[in-house]
């Protein structure tokens, strides 16, 4: 079974980019405010979400194993 | 109420000083409408953010939706040369919104991540210890020619596999293309010239890309056309974009960085203290405090109530980042050039769906430039007072910036 995440995004840095949205649409959805939010960080897979992270243009997503709080990304 | 402003945007006191004449619209009419150019004005920080995160209310195909001419005026025996420009500048993925954009902004986008840029520090911070070297050994140096030119230009065409001998003429071409945010009346024989210089330029490599890809930039557009995201035009066209905004605005950064250090020798000051450990914050107040891009366009896709005002569907809507990174509720102090600005949400790269692609790349090449300059001239200073910009308000861009180095 896949690992549980915790995945957070830090609105200082979110300049609503949409592009976590764009890859990991399940996980990631914009607020009213146009920045993203959390929705379920179970609902795409690990890969997608670190993809997402990864292609943040102002690294505002991150990513821990929720269990054990083993920072993933950045 | 209405607010009697003069309406002219490039004048030589709004361009010596964008500051002052946009604070105060900022001030007293943040939504203003500009007569002369049948065009809103945005600059406060929060209406900008909404503007930019609202992109279905403001479409960036400015110039394929815009029906009215251009502005300022152009000679009549130049539309022509206009239709030209509207057709190039409409195949540019920045001049596209959703669902297009999203497409075209996926092929290039994985290549400018903060990760993958960092990997490109290396190669920055020797290219930048070259050119001081030159530099050091003539005792002075014009930042603009022998330090902000150069250093993008290498880096981009780094990026790109343009060989080391072309580099000049793409700095020529751009040139041409920069005519694109100013005035004057002649200006869309250098601007056409520059497209097609461009288009020439650029056309071979293409060709080359498309039968035999490598790991260069240019090799990543020329998939999106085998992907059929864009069109040949398509690649040509954004191949120049990239090659042009992945330098000029650099430039910019470069120029009025080390510029606002040397008005500001309390922050030199402190920057000396730990270059390393303060280049990167104080890069972010040199965006905001004097930014690269003074203003961009968008196209009303439907009336909008801004303000108590209302922006009807076709109307232009010009948002200027030079009155937003100044506007006092959100920045306190914001004339004040303050390397230890905490928060610093400014929108030097603008914010939404369109947050420049290549702002982490910037951003290394500034953190590398003002972290050398502090560690190795520590006594710095500019030649004269008497500086000049460009007649734009696309782009805040110095003619000259020469400086004494020890």
């Amino acid at each position: 079974m896949a690992r549980k995440l915790k995945v957070w995004v830090d609105h200082q840095a979110c300049v609503g980019n949409a592009m976590c949205e764009s890859i990991a649409a399940k996980t990631f959805r914009l607020n009213d405010d146009r920045q993203s939010e959390v929705v379920d960080p179970a609902a795409n897979t690990e890969a997608e979400i670190l993809e997402a992270a990864e292609n943040c243009p102002v690294s505002a997503i991150f990513v821990e194993d929720a269990e054990t709080g083993e920072r993933l990304f950045p | 109420m209405p607010v009697a402003v003069q309406d002219d945007l490039f004048t030589p006191d709004v361009i010596a000083n964008p500051y002052d004449y946009y604070g105060r619209l900022r001030h007293e009419d943040p939504v203003h409408w500009n007569q002369s150019y049948e065009l809103w004005l945005i600059t406060r920080h929060d209406d900008l953010v909404w503007l930019t995160r609202h992109h279905e209310l403001f479409s960036s195909a400015v110039f394929r939706n815009d029906p009215r001419p251009a502005y300022p005026p152009i000679a009549e025996s130049d539309l022509g040369l206009y239709d030209y420009v509207r057709s190039y500048q409409g195949d540019q993925f920045i001049q596209h919104d959703r669902p297009e954009h999203l497409e075209m902004r996926r092929v290039m986008h994985s290549y400018f991540t903060p990760k993958s840029m960092e990997a490109w520090r290396p190669f920055v911070r020797e290219a930048v210890k070259d050119l001081l070297d030159e530099a050091e050994k003539k005792g002075s140096m014009d930042v603009m020619r022998d330090l902000a030119t150069p250093l993008p230009v290498l880096v981009i065409a780094e990026m790109m596999g343009v060989p080391k001998a072309e580099r000049p003429y793409i700095r020529q071409l751009a040139e041409k293309l920069l005519y694109i945010g100013r005035g004057e009346y002649d200006r869309m024989k250098p601007l056409t010239e520059g497209m097609r210089g461009m288009i020439d330029y650029v056309s071979p490599l293409v060709d080359k890309r498309i039968v035999d890809p490598g790991d260069d930039f240019i090799s990543v557009l020329a998939r999106g056309e085998k992907q059929g995201v864009f069109s040949r035009h398509q690649v040509l066209v954004n191949t120049s974009l990239l090659l042009l905004a992945g330098h000029e605005t650099t430039i910019n950064l470069l120029c009025n960085g080390t510029l606002a250090f040397t008005r500001h020798p309390e922050q030199w000051e402190a920057l000396k203290e730990d270059p390393a450990g303060r280049a990167k914050q104080a890069t972010e107040e040199c965006l905001r405090y004097d930014s690269p891009v003074i203003s961009i366009q968008r196209i009303a896709t439907e009336d909008v109530e801004m303000r108590g005002k209302v922006l009807r569907k076709d109307d232009r809507v010009r948002w200027f980042i030079s009155a937003a990174n100044r506007d006092p509720d959100a920045f306190p102090n914001p004339d004040t050039f303050d390397i230890f600005r905490h928060p610093n949400q400014h929108v030097a790269f603008g914010s939404g769906t369109h947050h420049c692609l290549g702002a982490t790349l910037a951003r290394v090449e500034g953190q590398e430039v003002f972290k050398a300059l502090a560690e190795r001239f520590p006594n710095l200073r500019t030649q004269t007072d008497d500086l000049e910009y460009q007649p734009s308000i696309t782009f805040r861009s110095l003619k000259a910036l020469p400086v004494t180095l020890h």
